[in-house]
C-alpha cells in the first residue's frame, strides 16, 4: 500500500517535471519511478494478486506510457524502444485486467513509426499482426500503415506530404526522421540509377529545401560535386557474384563419389 | 497467491535488462532467472548481454547472470557451456534441487571431472583440475553418503578415480560387505584403464581384509589379476590351518582359482606353498613329500605307460625310469608317477612301491580327485605310521589342496562328469557320414571336427572305431586333423591321455609324420592348463624330430601344454624351431611362443616382430602375428605401441595380426577407442583379410557386453562385403557365444542364406556358437537347417563344412558343455578366450578349429564335501524339467519318412510317378549303408534305443538308466508312462548335475538341507565345496552306478589297503556299462591309395 502511494506519488513528481518540459529532471524520477515499480508484486512478471493489483497495474502502465513519450521527446530510439517493450506487455498479456487505455493507440502508432525510421519493415509487420483487431481501426494505426505503403510503393512525394496530417505532434521527431530515412533510400537508388545528376535535380529528387542542404548531403554520402553536378563516385559496381568455382565443385563430388563406394 | 496472469513473453524483462541502472538490472536478473525455463528461447537472442554481464567484473551479481545464461545454454543443449556459466555461479548453483535442469548439469559436471581426473592421471599433458568442479563432485558425494546411496558414490569415486571417497564409501556403509562386492564387481565391468584397476583392486583387498569375514573367494581372485601370489598362498595357508569351515573354504578359493584358468599363477601359489607345508617330522619327511607327489600325479613326471603297443618300451627307455620300476606300474596300468629323482626312491622302499602303485590304480579306476589323497594316506601310513593324527589331518588338508590347485580333481571331476553325462547322438554323426561323400575331403575332415567335439571330453571315440575305413580316407593334414580330435575327445584325461595317444606319437609303427604332428598336438590339447607332466616329453620329440609336419605338432602340443607359463627353456626350443625359416613349422613355432608367453607383454614381441618382417614366408608371418596378439592378451593400453606398430605395417597380415592384437588385448572391456580403431580398419583398410579380422575381433572386444554387439556390428552385417559379413557374424558368435541372445540371432539369420558361400559358412558356425545349450524350442530350427545344408548335394562344400562344425558345436562335450569366456565369478578365462581365437583360424589352418574344445566348460553342478567326495546332495531347478532337458535324439524312422515325402508331392500323374520310382529306387541305393548301420546303431548306443519307442517325451534319453545321473529324474521316470502326466513346475538336479548357464538363475538352493555350500554368495554352477551341518551323521556319498568312471581298466583294481579304509566304500567296482565302449584305442591307420 504504502508503497503504491509512495510510487503514485513519484508519478506526480515526475509528471510535474514533464509539465514543467525539465526533462532532464523527468528522466532521472523515471528511473527511481521504475524501481519502486518493481517493488510492487502486481506487476509482470509476479503477477500476484494483491488488493491493489488493479491500482498497481494501471500505474505501472502510465508510468510506461509517459516514458515513452518522454523518451519521443528526449529523442532516445534506444530507450523509447525498451520502455515501450516492458509497455507492451500491459496490452498484451495483462489487457483482460485493465480497462483500455487512452494512451494505447498513440504508443502503439509510435512505435510503428519507430519500425518504420529504422527501417526494420519485418518487424513493423509482426507488430501489425499481433495488434488486437480494434487496434487497426485507430487513426494512429492507420496512418503507420499507410506511410509504410507509400515507403513501399516508392510514394516518398505522400510520405513528405504525411508530414502535414500527423495525428498528434508527438510524431513530429519521427516524421522529421522518417524524411531522412527516406532520403537515404533515393540516395541508395540514384547512386545505382545515375552517373551523375544536377544539383538542382538532386536537390528535387532528395527532398532538400535547397541546393546547400543538397551539396552538403552529397558530401556526406561521399560523392564529387563538380561544376553544379553530382557524380556518384565510390560505387565502382563491383563485379556481381565471384565466379563459381566449378572445377573445385567438380573435383570434390567426384572425390566424393569415389569415398562413397570405398565406404562399406 | 494465485497468479493472476502467466506471462507470454519476457521481452519487457529483456528489456529492462539494458537500462543503466543496476538495481534495475538486477531486478531483470532475477526475473528472468524466474522464467527462463518458459522463455529462454527469447533470453537466448539475447544471450550476448547476459554473458556482458557476468564478464563485467565490476558488475556484483554477475553470478546471477551466469545462473541465468547457463539455464539457457542448458536448453540450447550446450552442456559445455551450460556448465562452464553454472560453475560461475557459484554458490547460486543449488546442487540439492531436484530440477532436470541441476542434474542434467550434475551429470555433465561428474563427466568433466572424470575426463580431467583422467587426463590428470595419465599424464599426457598438464591438466590443472578446476577446483569448483571438485567442490562440486565432493558436493555430491557428502550428499550420496547422508542419502545412503553407497553404490552411487562407489560408482562415482571409481568414474572419478577418487580411492580416498571410495574408502570413506566403504567406510561409511552399513553394509561393508555388499558394498565391496559391489565395488568389486563394477571395478571389474567399468574400470577402463588397467593400471587404476589394478589400484583400485589393490584398496579392495586392503578393505576386505579388514572386515570381520572376508570374503576371501574374492580377495584370491583380486590378488590373482595383481598377480600377487605371494598373497594367495598366505591366506590359503592361514586358512588351511584353521577350523575345518576354513579349509573347505581354502577348497572353494582353489576350485575358483583354477576355474580362472592361469596355470602359472596357480603352480607359483602351489611352489609357495610348498614351502610352508607341514613337513612330517622324522622318518622319511622325503618319502611323505614324495608320497603326496605321487598321488597328485599332476606334479610328478609321469612313469612311461606300460603300453599296448611294442612302440612303447622304446618311451620307457627314454624318460630313463629303471627297468623294475616298470612292471609295477604297468600292472597297475599307468602313469602313477613318481618324481624322477622319485622313481628309484619308490623302487627302494618295499611297502611304498606297492603302495604306490595300488593308490595309482585306484585313482585310475574312478579318476575322482579324491583319490591322491588316498594315497598320500596309505603311503604316509605305510611309510610313517607314528605320525599324530592332527599331523595326518593337515597333512591331507595340504594334500587335497594341491590336487585342487594344480587341477588335477577339478579337471578329473569335470572328465567324470562329461563322460558320465555323455548324450551326444551318434545317429547326428552317422546321418552326417552318411550323405557327405569321401572324396570331399573338406566335407570328410568336418565330419571328424563334429565327431571330435560331440564328444569333446566325454572319453567315447566309438565313433570313429566303428568307422575305420571311412577314417582312413583322411590324408596328410586331414589325418594329423584327425589324430588331435582324439586328443579332444580325451581332453583332461591326464591319467591316460598319454598312453591313448601312444600309438601315434613318434616314433610310430606307422612313422607317418602326420599323425605322430597330430598326436603331440592332441597331448597339448589333452594336457592345456595341466601341463607340466607332459611338457618334457613333448619338449623331447620336438628336439628329436626334423620333420617340419612333426614339429608342427610338437610345437602346438607345447605352446597348449605349456600355456602362458612363460618356460624359458620351452621358449628357446620353440625360437630355435621358429629360425629355422620352415613355413609350416614356423607357423606353429609363432603360434606357441604366443602361447607360452601369453598376456605377458614379454619384450620379446620386439623381437619376434623383427622376424616376422625377415621371413618370406607368409605363413610364419600369420603365426607370429598371432602369437604376439596372445603375448598381448588383457594388456589393454600395455599393447598400444604394438598396435601403432603392427597397424601401420605394410603388409596386410602384419596389420591382419594387428586386429587380433587390439581384440585380444582389449579383451571384454568394450574399450571405446579400441571398437572405433577396428571399424576404422573394418571399411578403411584395402586388404579383406583386415577388414575381415577387424569386424571379428569386435567381437573379442565386446565380449564383456555381448547385448552391444549386435547392434555394433549390424551395419556391417549388410555389408556389399562378404569378407565384412563373414567378420560380422563371426564377431556375433564369439561375442554373444553360449548367450542364446535374439538380437544375435536376429543379425545371423539373414546371413544363413547369404549369396556367398563362406558367409553362410561364418553364420552357421557363428549360430551354433549361440545357441549352444540353449533350450531346444530355440535350438531346433537351426537343427534342422544344419541337416538340410548337409543332406544337400548342390551346396557349396564350404557351407557344407561349416553346417557339419555346427552341428558338432550344437552338440559340444555330449551336449553337456557351452564355450564359457567367464568363469562363475566373472572374470574372463584366459585359455577359453586365446582357444576361441585359434578356432577362429581355421579360416586359414583347420586344424586349429579344434581349438574350441579348450573354451568348452562342462555345464555341471558338482558338490563336494570335505573330503572331496561327492555326497548325495541335490538343488531346486524352478523351472520346467522339459526346458532344459538335452534334445531328443535323432532316430533312423524319422529320416525315412523325410525321403518318403517326395513320392507323395510327385504323383499326380503316371509318368510323374514311375520318375519319382526310380528317384526312390536311387535314393534308397544311395543311402543303402545307413540302415545297415542302424542296428548296430541301437544296440550300441543305449539312450538311442531306449528312446527311439518313447513319444515326445519330456525327459532325456536313456531314460531308466541316466534317471538319476541327469537329475531330470521324476519327470524322465515319468515320461515312461504312455499318457505323459503334467509336467511339474521345478525339478531337482542331484549331484552330479547338468545345469546348462541358462538354467542357473533357475537353480536354488536349499538352506535347510544337510550339504550347504560353504560359499553361500556364490553362483550354484561349477564345484561347490559343500559343508557339512549334522556332522555326526553317516555320509551317504553319491553311489558309482549313478556316476561312472570315465575309465575302465582291462585289470580290476586291487583292493585298497585297510588303513585307507574310509575312502573305500565309495569306491565301487567300475560299472559295467562302460566296459563295451572302453576298446583298446583305434589303431594306427594309414591310408594306402587304391
Amino acid at each position: 500500500m504504502a508503497k503504491l502511494a509512495e510510487a503514485a506519488k513519484g508519478f506526480d513528481q515526475f509528471k510535474a517535471a514533464v509539465a514543467r518540459n525539465d526533462l532532464s529532471t523527468a528522466k532521472r524520477l523515471l528511473t527511481t519511478l521504475k524501481l519502486k515499480l518493481t517493488e510492487l508484486a502486481a506487476p509482470p512478471p509476479v503477477y500476484e494478486r494483491t488488493p491493489t493489483s488493479q491500482q498497481e497495474l494501471l500505474l505501472a502502465r502510465e508510468v510506461l506510457e509517459q516514458a515513452v513519450l518522454l523518451s519521443v521527446r528526449l529523442q532516445d530510439e534506444a530507450a523509447f524502444e525498451r520502455n515501450f517493450m516492458q509497455l507492451k506487455t500491459y496490452y498484451t498479456d495483462s489487457r483482460s485486467l485493465l480497462p483500455a487505455s487512452k494512451a494505447e493507440a498513440l504508443t502503439t502508432g509510435l512505435n510503428l513509426m519507430r519500425l518504420l525510421v529504422q527501417n526494420r519493415i519485418a518487424e513493423f509487420h509482426t507488430e501489425l499482426e499481433v495488434l488486437p483487431a480494434e487496434a487497426h481501426a485507430s487513426r494512429d494505426v492507420q496512418h503507420a500503415e499507410l506511410l509504410e505503403r507509400w515507403l513501399m510503393e516508392g510514394a516518398y512525394n505522400k510520405v513528405l506530404a504525411a508530414r502535414d496530417s500527423m495525428p498528434d505532434p508527438a510524431y513530429a521527431y519521427l516524421m522529421e526522421r522518417l524524411l531522412t530515412t527516406v532520403r537515404e533510400e533515393i540516395a541508395g537508388c540514384s547512386e545505382r540509377a545515375y552517373d551523375s545528376l544536377s544539383v538542382a535535380d538532386a536537390r528535387k529528387l532528395m527532398l532538400f529545401a535547397s541546393d546547400q542542404e543538397a551539396t552538403a548531403f552529397a558530401e556526406e554520402r561521399g560523392w564529387e560535386v563538380k561544376g553544379g553536378r553530382v557524380f556518384f563516385t565510390g560505387m565502382e559496381a563491383s563485379t556481381d557474384a565471384a565466379e563459381l568455382p566449378s572445377k573445385e565443385l567438380i573435383s570434390h563430388a567426384l572425390t566424393y563419389a569415389r569415398e562413397l563406394e570405398r565406404i562399406v | 497467491m494465485a497468479l493472476v496472469q502467466q506471462p507470454t513473453s519476457a521481452a519487457n524483462l529483456l528489456a529492462l535488462l539494458e537500462e543503466d541502472d543496476d538495481s534495475l538490472r538486477l531486478y531483470a536478473l532475477q526475473a528472468l532467472d524466474r522464467v527462463v525455463h518458459d522463455f529462454w528461447f527469447q533470453i537466448a537472442s539475447a544471450i550476448t548481454s547476459v554473458e556482458a554481464f557476468y564478464d563485467d567484473e565490476d558488475f556484483i551479481h554477475r553470478e546471477l547472470a551466469a545462473l541465468v545464461a547457463s539455464k539457457v545454454f542448458y536448453h540450447l543443449g550446450e552442456l559445455n557451456d551450460a556448465l562452464t556459466y553454472a560453475l560461475g555461479a557459484g554458490a547460486l548453483f543449488d546442487t540439492n534441487e531436484q530440477s532436470e535442469y541441476v542434474q542434467t548439469i550434475l551429470s555433465s559436471c561428474i563427466d568433466r571431472y572424470v575426463e580431467m581426473r583422467r587426463a590428470e592421471a595419465e599424464g599426457r599433458e598438464a591438466v590443472v583440475v578446476d577446483q569448483r568442479l571438485t567442490v562440486i563432485v565432493e558436493r555430491l558425494f557428502s550428499r550420496c553418503f547422508t542419502d545412503g546411496q553407497f553404490e552411487q558414490a562407489v560408482g562415482i569415486a571409481l568414474e572419478t578415480r577418487r580411492l580416498d571417497k571410495l574408502e570413506e564409501a566403504v567406510h561409511r556403509s552399513p553394509d561393508t560387505v555388499g558394498i565391496l562386492t559391489y565395488a568389486l564387481r563394477v571395478s571389474q565391468d567399468l574400470v577402463v584403464s588397467r593400471e587404476f584397476r589394478f589400484e583400485v583392486l589393490r584398496l579392495l583387498i586392503k578393505l576386505y581384509e579388514s572386515v570381520e569375514s572376508p570374503d576371501w573367494v574374492s580377495i584370491c581372485q583380486c590378488l590373482m589379476f595383481l598377480d600377487d601370489a605371494a598373497e594367495v598362498a598366505k591366506i590359503l595357508e592361514r586358512l588351511l590351518k584353521g577350523s575345518e569351515d576354513d579349509a573347505l573354504l581354502a577348497y572353494q578359493v582353489c576350485f575358483d582359482l583354477f576355474e580362472n584358468e592361469q596355470q602359472a599363477f596357480s603352480l607359483q601359489v602351489w611352489s609357495l606353498l610348498e614351502h610352508a607345508a607341514p613337513r612330517l617330522p622324522q622318518a622319511a619327511p622325503d618319502a611323505a613329500a614324495h608320497a603326496a607327489d605321487a598321488g597328485a600325479a599332476d606334479a610328478a613326471l609321469p612313469a612311461p605307460a606300460a603300453p599296448p603297443a611294442p612302440t612303447g618300451a622304446t618311451s620307457a627307455g627314454f624318460t630313463g625310469v629303471p627297468a623294475g620300476a616298470a612292471p609295477a606300474a604297468a600292472a597297475a596300468q599307468l602313469d602313477a608317477a613318481s618324481e624322477p629323482t622319485g622313481g628309484p626312491e619308490a623302487a627302494g622302499l618295499p611297502a611304498g612301491g606297492p603302495a604306490g602303485a595300488a593308490a595309482a590304480a585306484a585313482a585310475d579306476s574312478n579318476g575322482r580327485g579324491a583319490e591322491p589323497m588316498d594315497t598320500d594316506g596309505l603311503a604316509t601310513l605305510a611309510v610313517v605310521a607314528h605320525l599324530s593324527p592332527e599331523e595326518h589331518a593337515q597333512a591331507e588338508r595340504w594334500s587335497k589342496l594341491h590336487g585342487i590347485i594344480t587341477g588335477v580333481t577339478p579337471i578329473s571331476l569335470y572328465l567324470e562328469f562329461l563322460s558320465s553325462h555323455n548324450h551326444a547322438d551318434r545317429q547326428i554323426l552317422k546321418n552326417m557320414k552318411a550323405v557327405v561323400e569321401v572324396r570331399n575331403s573338406v566335407c570328410h575332415s568336418a565330419v571328424i571336427f563334429a565327431n571330435a567335439v560331440m564328444h569333446a571330453g566325454t572319453t567315447v571315440d566309438a565313433f570313429l572305431r566303428e568307422s575305420m575305413d571311412w577314417l582312413t580316407r583322411a590324408t596328410n593334414w586331414a589325418k594329423f586333423s584327425a589324430t588331435a580330435g582324439l586328443g579332444v575327445i580325451h581332453r583332461g584325461h591326464l591319467a591316460q591321455g598319454r598312453n591313448l595317444m601312444a600309438p601315434y606319437l613318434p616314433p610310430s609303427a606307422s612313422g607317418s609324420p602326420y599323425s605322430e604332428g597330430g598326436a603331440l598336438y592332441a597331448l597339448g590339447l589333452i594336457h592345456t592348463n595341466h601341463g607340466q607332466a607332459i611338457r618334457g616329453f613333448l619338449l623331447e620329440s620336438l628336439r628329436s624330430t626334423s620333420h617340419e609336419v612333426t614339429q608342427h605338432g610338437a610345437c602346438l602340443g607345447l605352446g597348449l601344454a605349456a600355456l602362458g607359463t612363460g618356460d624359458e627353456e620351452v621358449f628357446e626350443d620353440l625360437k630355435g624351431v621358429l629360425y629355422t625359416d620352415s613355413a609350416v613349422a614356423g607357423e606353429a613355432a609363432g603360434l606357441a611362443l604366443g602361447l607360452l608367453c601369453v598376456g605377458s607383454a614379454s619384450d620379446k614381441a620386439g623381437e619376434l616382430l623383427a622376424y616376422a618382417h625377415d621371413t618370406q614366408h607368409e605363413k610364419i608371418i600369420r603365426g607370429v602375428a598371432l602369437g604376439l596378439a596372445f603375448i598381448m592378451y588383457a594388456r589393454e593400453e600395455g599393447a598400444e605401441t604394438l598396435v601403432e606398430q603392427m597397424t601401420r605395417d605394410q603388409d596386410p597380415i602384419l596389420r591382419f595380426g594387428g586386429m587380433y592384437v587390439i581384440g585380444l588385448a582389449y579383451r571384454g572391456t568394450a574399450n571405446n577407442a579400441a571398437v572405433q580403431k577396428l571399424l576404422h580398419f573394418a571399411v578403411a583398410d584395402v586388404s579383406d583379410d583386415v577388414r575381415r579380422a577387424a569386424v571379428l575381433c569386435l567381437g573379442f572386444v565386446l565380449m564383456g557386453v555381448p547385448e552391444q554387439c549386435p547392434r555394433i556390428v549390424a551395419l556391417l552385417a549388410e555389408s556389399y562385403n562378404p569378407h565384412l559379413r563373414y567378420g560380422a557374424a563371426m564377431a556375433v558368435g564369439v561375442a554373444c557365444a553360449g548367450t542364446g541372445m535374439r538380437a544375435a540371432t536376429d543379425l545371423l539369420e539373414p546371413l544363413l542364406s547369404d549369396a556367398v558361400d563362406f558367409v553362410r559358412q561364418g553364420a552357421l558356425i557363428a549360430s551354433a556358437l549361440v545357441l549352444m545349450q540353449q533350450p531346444e524350442a530355440k535350438v531346433a530350427a537351426l537343427r534342422k537347417r544344419v541337416e538340410r545344408v548337409v543332406g544337400d548335394k548342390h551346396e557349396e562344400a564350404m557351407a557344407r563344412m561349416g553346417a557339419i562344425m555346427a552341428a558338432g558345436l550344437l552338440d559340444a562335450g555330449g551336449r553337456n558343455a557351452t564355450p564359457a569366456l567367464r568363469s562363475h565369478s566373472g572374470y574372463f578365462r584366459r585359455t577359453s578366450v586365446v582357444a576361441l581365437a585359434l578356432f577362429t583360424q581355421y579360416w586359414y589352418w583347420y586344424p586349429l578349429s579344434y581349438c574350441i574344445s579348450l573354451a568348452l566348460q562342462p555345464a555341471a553342478l558338482i558338490g563336494l564335501n570335505g573330503d572331496l567326495r561327492l555326497p548325495a546332495f541335490s538343488v531346486v531347478c524352478k523351472c520346467k524339467p522339459s526346458l532344459f532337458a538335452y534334445p531328443p535324439p535323432v532316430t533312423q524312422e524319422a529320416a525315412a519318412a523325410a525321403a518318403k515325402v517326395p513320392t507323395a508331392v510327385l504323383s499326380t500323374s503316371v509318368r510323374a510317378r514311375d520318375k519319382a520310382k526310380k528317384k526312390e529306387k536311387k535314393k534308397a541305393e544311395a543311402t543303402a549303408d545307413a540302415p545297415v548301420d542302424a542296428p548296430a546303431a541301437m544296440e550300441t548306443d543305449d539312450s538311442a534305443a531306449a528312446a527311439g519307442p518313447k513319444e515326445g517325451g519330456a525327459g532325456d534319453g536313456g531314460a531308466a538308466a541316466r534317471a538319476s545321473a541327469n537329475g531330470v529324474g521324476t519327470s524322465a521316470n515319468g515320461a515312461r508312462t504312455k499318457e505323459a502326466p503334467e509336467e511339474p513346475a521345478s525339478c531337482r538336479v542331484d549331484n552330479p548335475g547338468r545345469v546348462v548357464p541358462a538354467q542357473e538363475r533357475f537353480v536354488e538352493l536349499d538352506p535347510a538341507a544337510r550339504w550347504v555350500p560353504i560359499k553361500p554368495q556364490r553362483a550354484a554352477a561349477g564345484i561347490l565345496v559343500l559343508k557339512d551341518r549334522r556332522p555326526g551323521e553317516p555320509v551317504e556319498l553319491v553311489s558309482a552306478a549313478a556316476a561312472p568312471a570315465p575309465v575302465v581298466q582291462q585289470t580290476p583294481a586291487p583292493a585298497p589297503a585297510p588303513t585307507a579304509a574310509p575312502a573305500a566304500p565309495a569306491r565301487g567296482a567300475p560299472p559295467s556299462r562302460n566296459t563295451d565302449d572302453e576298446v583298446p584305442p583305434p589303431e594306427p591307420f594309414e591310408y594306402t591309395p587304391p
